[in-house]
């Protein structure tokens, strides 16, 4: 469960996000849409706890992300959208140390599975600098799914995939829904959100435009139209511009 | 065609002196310049020269001046001379000239002839070279004269530089040349280095022999580097052997016009025949400048972006130090994984070859030394010789060590988003990274201790040094180490955290004058810390020392004063740590760097 509330985030005098509330349930997926700098990685970043919000309140799992911190990140994972990882640990040691991290017990016995489904058992001893970008992906979903998250981000979670691996991505977003996390997933593509958001949230110069399920957010925008594509309804919701 | 060319350089040259000035508004690259310009101008130009300068110094200074000429000289020559057999030993897979991406993309597609190609490779390094020749000119104003006026001196440099850059592109070329060719490229390539070995070899052996030769303490007395050079390039082989040396260096050391002029021109012709090799050698370096150019891109956006793990060679999957369990303090697990990082940075092939090396220089140079102490009655010079060594290993260990470990937070700057996520507290982060290299530079140091304690006075003649006090001191000092590096690795994490736009800029590779500034700016400001930080416990130390040993006897005074020191150190530690790990829970490198 994620819960925010007057969310605004601030870099000296530029205010990237403005007063922003939302909750995302066990079990929903929210996607963040809105123009080039319309606030959407400062958000995500806010509410992974990578930097601090200058005002408002995010509980994650219950906890309240400015005063549990470390309770509140043990429930969560991030991915960002370039796959960051250390250049000196093989695969299998980037699983190791990320589960005394969080403190997994057995995590040999939970990420064989993991490497399996990822396709990257045969890759166990190879350090990141000779895995394929994908790969590297996968790597960093392994990590991040280790410690079993009940509140996923993504950040632009398809960026420099195959067409295999967007596939399998979108697959591993909805089963992990299915099973009861959270999550919210910032993306420019549109089709991506429709195929796989339960709920969307629209963003336009740190601004809250529309939030809500896709069809409340659609019936918002259509004019009375019936079946608008997101496509339509993020263009009339945003303007059409950046500015 | 060239004319384009030409264009394109001295038109990118004075854009980016444009671009330099203008980024003068951002108060980090003002300051740092005008440092940098106060640095050059006091210390380098006005200290060197301006106001007389080593020609008026005495002349037993100006001699040992003119040595360290003599020696950087022979020392430039040896690089070189290993430089071009190292290309010939372990050639690049595709040996080629050194282009931008950008003139590639923009060149090779372009109707230029490959001789054209080559000519606009040369004057690019020429402007380069020029450069780096004035610079030498500068630094070396310092050490004095040997003959000859600035312009001399300039030129001789430009000499001596272009036609190494020659030399180089000309084997590259001839490298690429065999390897098309297929048949034989292993032999010539065992044939050149054969002879460059055969050479080295008759000139070490030539060398011995002249040494040999000269009168017990004829070189000690004298004491003139110079003199001995001058004496062995004219002795019988090495006169020959050493002949393209004494053309290339010719003109910069001639003394005067007339010898400049006569040096001047079998130097310019070993300089034409270089660049007739060069602009004719038919071979095809394209596929080789293109890898070489992806190299360099990828090398310098690394460093730019603070991934500084892969300036190095290609990383190697390396074992863990111990077996990490998934449970326990998380520190321990960043302790784990520094320590593979610094398995594959640090302790790698190349920094055991350089130890070796520094080992061998050091034992052969100080053999003649021990060997006096040896003969002199009384002192223990071999003794304070091992503790001399370790003090200045140590002193650099504590000031040094702190900047070239660096498997911490620095290290992990590119993954700081990914830290960030962890379930932990920020000290407690901040500690786990700094683990690694504490535990690196405190063995350093607990090396340098144990060996002082069996080497300081082996012959007892300090009273009060019994070896109940010196099992003390090795147990105190111990104990202080790794809280004072702690300490000192604290202070660089804390300005690539606090002043991020600073830390990037000041690790990039060249920048200008205004990143010696900031570098300067740091490296000062932090041995400044480091001295204000250390002040209260060495203070107290040697208060209670001083106090307390008439009365406790110096063991008991000595512990007595540990145990403040590690209070001391230990809250220093702890609030730095808490500070560290706090500034880096709101660090925002997207919102910091500009």
């Amino acid at each position: 469960m994620i819960e925010v509330e007057a969310l605004t985030k601030r870099y000296g005098s530029f205010t990237a996000v403005r007063n922003l509330s939302f909750s995302v349930r066990p079990g929903e997926v929210l996607g963040l849409v809105g123009p080039n700098g319309a606030g959407k990685t400062s958000t995500l970043r806010c509410l992974a706890g990578i930097i601090p919000m200058s005002e408002g309140t995010v509980r994650i799992a219950g906890h309240d992300l400015a005063s549990e911190p470390v309770a509140a990140k043990r429930a969560l994972a991030f991915f960002p959208d370039e796959p960051r990882l250390f250049d000196y640990l093989t695969v299998r040691q980037h699983l190791a140390f990320v589960a005394r991290i969080y403190g997994v017990e057995r995590h040999e016995e939970l990420a064989k599975p993991l490497l399996e489904e990822l396709e990257l058992v045969e890759k166990a001893d190879v350090l990141p600098g000779e895995l394929s970008r994908g790969m590297k992906q996968k790597l960093v979903i392994a990590c991040g799914l280790l410690h079993s998250p009940s509140v996923i981000f993504f950040d632009e979670p398809l960026t420099g995939l195959d067409p295999l691996g967007i596939r399998r991505m979108k697959d591993s977003i909805m089963r992990r829904s299915r099973d009861g996390a959270s999550i919210v997933l910032s993306s420019h593509l549109l089709h991506l959100l429709e195929e796989v958001c339960t709920h969307v949230l629209i963003l336009k110069k740190g601004d809250k435009v529309a939030v809500g399920t896709l069809a409340e957010v659609a019936s918002q925008f259509s004019n009375g139209e019936p079946n608008v594509s997101l496509e339509e309804v993020f263009i009339r919701a945003t303007g059409g511009s950046e500015s | 065609m060239i004319g384009a060319l030409l264009y394109l350089r001295l038109t990118s040259l004075r854009n980016l002196v444009v671009y330099r000035i203008s980024r003068l508004r951002q108060p980090k690259y003002l300051v740092g310049t005008a440092v940098a310009v106060c640095y050059i101008y006091f210390i380098l130009l006005k200290r060197t020269g301006m106001q007389g300068g080593p020609a008026s110094a005495a002349p037993g200074v100006a001699s040992a001046m003119n040595n360290v000429v003599v020696f950087i000289c022979v020392a430039a020559s040896a690089l070189a001379l290993i430089r071009i057999a190292f290309t010939w030993i372990s050639p690049a897979d595709n040996p080629g000239l050194r282009f931008s991406e950008a003139e590639i993309a923009f060149l090779f597609p372009a109707p230029v002839t490959r001789k054209t190609l080559i000519h606009f490779r040369l004057l690019s390094a020429q402007i380069a070279i020029l450069f780096t020749s004035v610079l030498i000119v500068f630094f070396f104003r310092r050490f004095g004269s040997s003959g000859g006026s600035n312009l001399t001196h300039a030129i001789g440099w430009w000499v001596i530089l272009s036609i190494f850059d020659l030399h180089l592109n000309g084997t590259n070329l001839t490298l690429s040349r065999l390897k098309e060719r297929g048949s034989g490229y292993v032999l010539w390539r065992t044939v050149a280095v054969a002879a460059i070995a055969a050479y080295a070899a008759a000139v070490v052996l030539s060398t011995m022999a002249f040494l040999k030769g000269l009168r017990p303490g004829a070189f000690a007395r004298q004491g003139d580097l110079g003199s001995l050079i001058q004496g062995l390039a004219g002795s019988s082989p090495l006169q020959w052997l050493l002949l393209p040396f004494k053309v290339v260096f010719g003109p910069y050391f001639a003394n005067g016009a007339r010898d400049f002029g006569l040096a001047l021109v079998p130097a310019l012709g070993l300089l034409a025949l270089h660049y007739y090799w060069v602009s004719n050698t038919e071979a095809r370096f394209e596929e080789g400048s293109i890898a070489l150019a992806e190299k360099r891109a990828a090398t310098k956006a690394a460093a730019l972006s603070g991934d500084f793990s892969k300036l190095g060679s290609k990383p190697k999957a390396r074992s863990g130090p111990f077996p990490l369990s998934p449970q326990g303090p998380p520190e321990i697990a960043f302790l784990w994984k520094n320590l593979i990082s610094m398995r594959s940075t640090l302790l790698n092939r190349r920094t055991v070859l350089l130890s070796l090396w520094v080992i061998i220089c050091l034992s052969f140079g100080l053999k003649p030394l021990l060997a006096a102490g040896a003969r002199s009655n009384g002192a223990d010079v071999y003794g304070l010789l091992i503790v001399m060594f370790c003090g200045i290993a140590s002193a650099y260990t504590l000031l040094m060590g702190p900047q070239l470990v660096r498997q911490d937070l620095r290290n992990d700057l590119p993954n700081v988003d990914i830290l960030k996520t962890y379930p932990i507290e920020g000290w407690r982060l901040a500690l786990g990274e700094l683990l690694a290299p504490a535990t690196v530079l405190s063995l350093v140091l607990w090396l340098c201790i144990i060996v002082c304690a069996f080497a300081i006075d082996s012959q007892g003649a300090i009273e009060w040094l019994t070896p109940g006090v010196r099992v003390t001191l090795v147990l105190c000092l111990g104990s202080v180490t790794p809280l004072l590096c702690l300490i000192l690795l604290i202070l660089p994490n804390s300005i690539m955290v606090l002043l991020p736009g600073w830390y990037q800029a000041s690790r990039s590779r060249g920048g200008g004058i205004e990143l010696l500034g900031q570098r300067l700016i740091l490296g000062v400001g932090q041995l400044l810390i480091a001295l204000l930080v250390a002040a209260p416990a060495a203070g107290a130390a040697a208060l209670i020392i001083l106090s307390s040993a008439w009365v406790l006897g110096a063991g008991p005074a000595i512990a007595l004063a540990t145990a403040v020191v590690l209070a001391i150190l230990a809250g220093e530690a702890a609030v730095g740590l808490w500070w560290l790990g706090d500034r880096f829970g709101k660090f925002d490198l997207s919102g910091d760097i500009r």
